[in-house]
């Protein structure tokens, strides 16, 4: 019994500052998300020498206009606190979801925990869509009008501050009459989430 | 057909000055004003260009580094990049560069003037300065922001708590939060865009 307790008291002590040295607030070094039925902590990288390379570190984009910082003026933007927050209060309790709108290319290669993959060219597909709007909770009423007043929360990203694909489907959303007050915009998108050294998973 | 070549070479020239990589389409650079010169802003044009210098670190010890929050208080707006263009390029207030003179010293944003976060924290004649220079009325801890002006700030980035501290060590004084503007991505979403940064030329 002893050696037990001795043994937990290390492992806490051994695990307890193991996100400390980069942490994400000063009270959050990390999270834990549901990603596909499985637990995923959520950190930052703790090499403090680490820099971000590959696709995420290009800063060569043509055709790739900067999206502004609000896409609709009741479309809340949010950062990476935010959406963290998002994940444990909302995703985390099934009453909200996550959506990766790049390619299932770039989702199956590397994603945001907690994250499910709608490409965005899904929004000119009226089947898709439909489905979708049906699995977030909205009712088709018999005047074809859209009862939405058990929607989940939906959160949008895409590759980052230069990926017009999270704003155009939001418009989409909205004009089907999604509620703008359900709708998150993580602009920051993919590249931020990697330039601040954040977990990613693979699919 | 000597014509025919002088057009060729026109077209091509034209081909070759234009920016491929433009802010947003039909917005290839934005012209800003400052100290009597006139900088151009523009994205890089150098085909394959990644991040490599310190901006490119994903990981800063904590504390002192931590992620900001998006909004530094309900009642400041926070900006992105064309935000930022666009006040700075019609001259809509005083764009502060919050942070320490030796961050600064390296490389800014074109037309930011250098106002050290340190700088509000505390009562000094040197605060006292500054905030009339922004155009506020009073000395020491008691002020007029009536006439003040709009004042934009911006650090290293999400993981800078410079210019948040700037600001609420602003409101504390009673400085307009509808006066204050955040630009959180700072140094490092700006370098992520490829957007223009310069050596400011530091009075001595």
């Amino acid at each position: 019994m002893k050696i037990l307790t001795v043994l937990l008291t290390l492992t806490i002590a051994m695990t307890a500052g193991q996100y400390d040295k980069v942490k994400i607030t000063p009270d959050m070094a990390y999270i834990y998300v549901y990603h596909k039925g499985k637990a995923v902590k959520v950190h930052r990288i703790q090499d403090t020498k680490h820099k971000i390379t590959g696709e995420y570190a290009k800063i060569y984009r043509p055709g790739k206009d900067i999206q502004p910082i609000k896409m609709h003026k009741d479309v809340q933007t949010i950062g990476e606190v935010e959406l963290l927050q998002f994940m444990t209060k909302k995703v985390n309790k099934k009453k909200g979801l996550l959506v990766d709108l790049r390619t299932k290319a770039a989702y199956k290669k590397e994603s945001i925990p907690s994250a499910v993959n709608i490409p965005a060219r899904v929004k000119d597909n009226p089947v898709k869509i439909e489905k979708i709007l049906k699995v977030l909770g909205a009712k088709r009423n018999a005047d074809g009008t859209l009862d939405t007043s058990k929607v989940l929360e939906v959160a949008f990203y895409c590759n980052g501050l230069w990926c017009d694909k999270s704003s155009d489907f939001i418009k989409t959303f909205l004009d089907l009459g999604y509620p703008a007050d359900k709708i998150r915009y993580y602009r920051g998108g993919m590249q931020m989430w990697k330039i601040l050294g954040f977990t990613t998973v693979t699919n | 057909m000597k014509l025919l070549y002088l057009a060729a070479f026109a077209i091509s020239t034209l081909i070759v000055n234009a920016n491929r990589v433009e802010i947003v389409e039909g917005m290839p650079y934005v012209e800003v004003e400052a100290n009597g010169k006139t900088y151009k802003i523009e994205r890089t044009q150098e085909a394959g260009a990644y991040l490599t210098n310190t901006f490119a670190l994903t990981s800063r010890p904590s504390p002192p580094f931590f992620i900001e929050p998006f909004h530094v208080d309900d009642g400041v707006e926070t900006f992105g990049e064309l935000e930022v263009l666009d006040f700075i390029s019609k001259k809509r207030g005083v764009f502060i560069d919050a942070r320490l003179a030796n961050w600064y010293k390296k490389s800014a944003i074109p037309s930011a003037v250098n106002i050290p976060f340190k700088i509000f924290l505390s009562d000094t004649p040197e605060r006292t300065k500054t905030l009339k220079e922004l155009g506020g009325e009073g000395s020491g801890v008691s002020w007029n922001f009536e006439n003040a002006k709009t004042i934009l700030l911006y650090c290293n980035g999400a993981w800078c708590g410079q210019s948040p501290t700037a600001i609420h060590a602003l409101i504390e004084i009673g400085y307009p939060k509808s006066k204050m503007k955040y630009y959180r991505g700072g140094m490092q979403s700006w370098q992520l865009l490829g957007l223009t940064t310069i050596v400011p030329e530091v009075k001595k």
